[in-house]
């Protein structure tokens, strides 16, 4: 587990991307840096009780959020936050997953 | 206008839940064909270009003209294709079909290797595939339009009551809001009736010479046909489509307006996704999605889906589910739907929308259809 989210940044504009891009969007340029992202605000949930395929499925959390860095990301919540908690960022190889922050 | 070329056939395979030994894709896929050039009155040596979309073909490819990976827009974009390539030309008599035969199962596996970010950001979640994508931007549209549950309701109920009189539907028994309310959620807010049933089966069209329209039926138009790709690089909050971009382009085309429309096919995977793109097409009044849904599907003063939409007729891959949407426009527009008829049908919207990137879908198509008397 890894704290944070890897975005990419846009070495010319400075804008910020999750998931990964090869030109950006904003000014076309092509060189993005590694960053962070450690903060979200969760804006919408949803609760996934059924899985295709899978007859002994656990119910997850996933979330909708917005990184404090701007961008709209889709993270695991692992715990019970509602919509406008703060949570912290971690991720899992490259998953993005998320819980209040204490 | 495309006026040099036209719809002239339309066909399908039954459609199923469980597809039985010796059924595969390519067998439904065979069966739309055959059923579509039967209905085209078109020898099979006619044919001389074929433009295929499915997610289970593979290894196999199309030969000729152009396999299409849109997902819920390739039925519209290979029809794009097809009635470019018949006006200039390139072909006389092109089969545009599509079908899927992955069962359960293999719908699963396709759904969380949809694309790299997908397997590497959202699978990992146990997101549940698209009915997690779209649950999010479900409650999305209800926190912005201030929609309640059964708003959807309206949608999935009026739909089904179209399918008792499909009888390739695959769900047709009559549905209350009670029994909509009372299903069990599968990625809330979504619950079971809002998910689009996985099946397999096929769809075909023909597209031709106008003048190859079997004798005795009007011939089929389509007066205007645009399309839209990764319209906002996800950057949006899901609640338009690509359709936002060139709506009013679509209607200035066909010389039409949304007022005028007898009959819409509106791709259907999840009803947010069919009130976001009329209302993306103008055809929701002051976008108050809540008042359309209410009373205009909810007292089925608008037809909708007249197949049953995918939500009730089935889901056999989002390409073909696409198909059935062009091809229930031309029953209806032809006056060939039997006891799901509406009325002197004489023009048609259909739409398609798919490749969700994502957050949300990033491809969406759209065509006006004319019944040419």
């Amino acid at each position: 587990m890894n704290r944070g989210v890897a975005i990419w940044r846009c070495v010319k504009c400075r804008t910020g991307f999750f998931p990964r891009r090869f030109l950006c969007s904003r000014c076309h340029g092509d060189a993005f840096e590694e960053d962070r992202v450690y903060q979200a605000v969760v804006e919408e949930i949803s609760t996934i009780r059924h899985m295709l395929g899978q007859t002994d499925w656990q119910p997850r959390r996933i979330a909708s959020v917005r990184t404090s860095d701007g961008q709209q990301i889709t993270v695991g919540l692992t715990d019970e936050s509602e919509p406008g908690t703060v949570i912290e960022l971690f991720e899992e190889n490259a998953a993005p997953f998320g819980a209040a922050k204490k | 206008m495309h006026t040099n070329a036209a719809i002239i056939g339309v066909g399908q395979s039954a459609y199923t839940r469980r597809p039985q030994p010796g059924q595969s894709t390519h067998t439904f896929i065979r069966d739309a064909v055959v059923a579509a050039l039967a209905d085209a009155e078109i020898d099979p040596r006619e044919v001389d270009g074929l433009a295929v979309a499915s997610f289970s073909l593979a290894p196999d490819a199309a030969v000729w003209l152009v396999q299409d990976t849109n997902g819920g827009s390739s039925a519209m974009n290979m029809l794009g294709h097809a009635l470019r390539a018949v006006e200039t030309g390139a072909a006389s008599v092109i089969l545009v079909t599509g079908g899927d035969a992955t069962g359960l199962g293999g719908y699963a596996k396709v759904a969380a290797n949809f694309n790299i970010v997908t397997q590497l950001h959202l699978a990992p979640l146990g997101h549940g595939g698209p009915n997690g994508v779209y649950a999010l931007v479900t409650s999305r549209q209800m926190k912005t339009y201030g929609l309640q549950k059964s708003d959807y309701g309206h949608l999935a109920i009026a739909q089904r009551a179209w399918a008792a009189h499909n009888p390739y539907a695959v769900y047709r028994a009559p549905m209350t809001m009670q029994d909509y309310l009372a299903a069990p959620l599968v990625a809330d807010p979504l619950s079971r009736y809002d998910c689009v049933p996985v099946v397999a089966g096929a769809q075909a069209i023909v597209i031709a010479y106008p003048d190859r329209c079997p004798r005795g039926r009007a011939s089929l138009r389509v007066r205007a046909h645009r399309a839209s790709f990764n319209y906002d690089n996800q950057e949006g909050d899901g609640l338009q489509t690509g359709i936002s971009t060139f709506a009013g382009e679509l209607w200035r085309a066909a010389g039409v307006g949304p007022e005028d429309i007898d009959v819409a096919s509106i791709y259907d995977d999840y009803p947010a996704l069919v009130l976001a793109q009329l209302n993306d097409l103008g055809m929701i009044p002051g976008s108050d999605l809540a008042r359309f849904a209410r009373r205009d599907i909810g007292e089925r003063r608008f037809p909708l889906n007249t197949w049953g939409g995918m939500l009730s007729a089935g889901q056999p891959g989002g390409p073909a589910g696409g198909l059935n949407g062009i091809s229930e426009a031309v029953l209806q527009l032809q006056h060939r739907a039997g006891a799901r008829q509406v009325d002197g049908a004489r023009l048609a919207v259909t739409t398609g929308y798919g490749m969700t990137l994502y957050r949300y879908g990033g491809t969406a198509a759209a065509a006006v259809l004319e019944r040419a008397e």
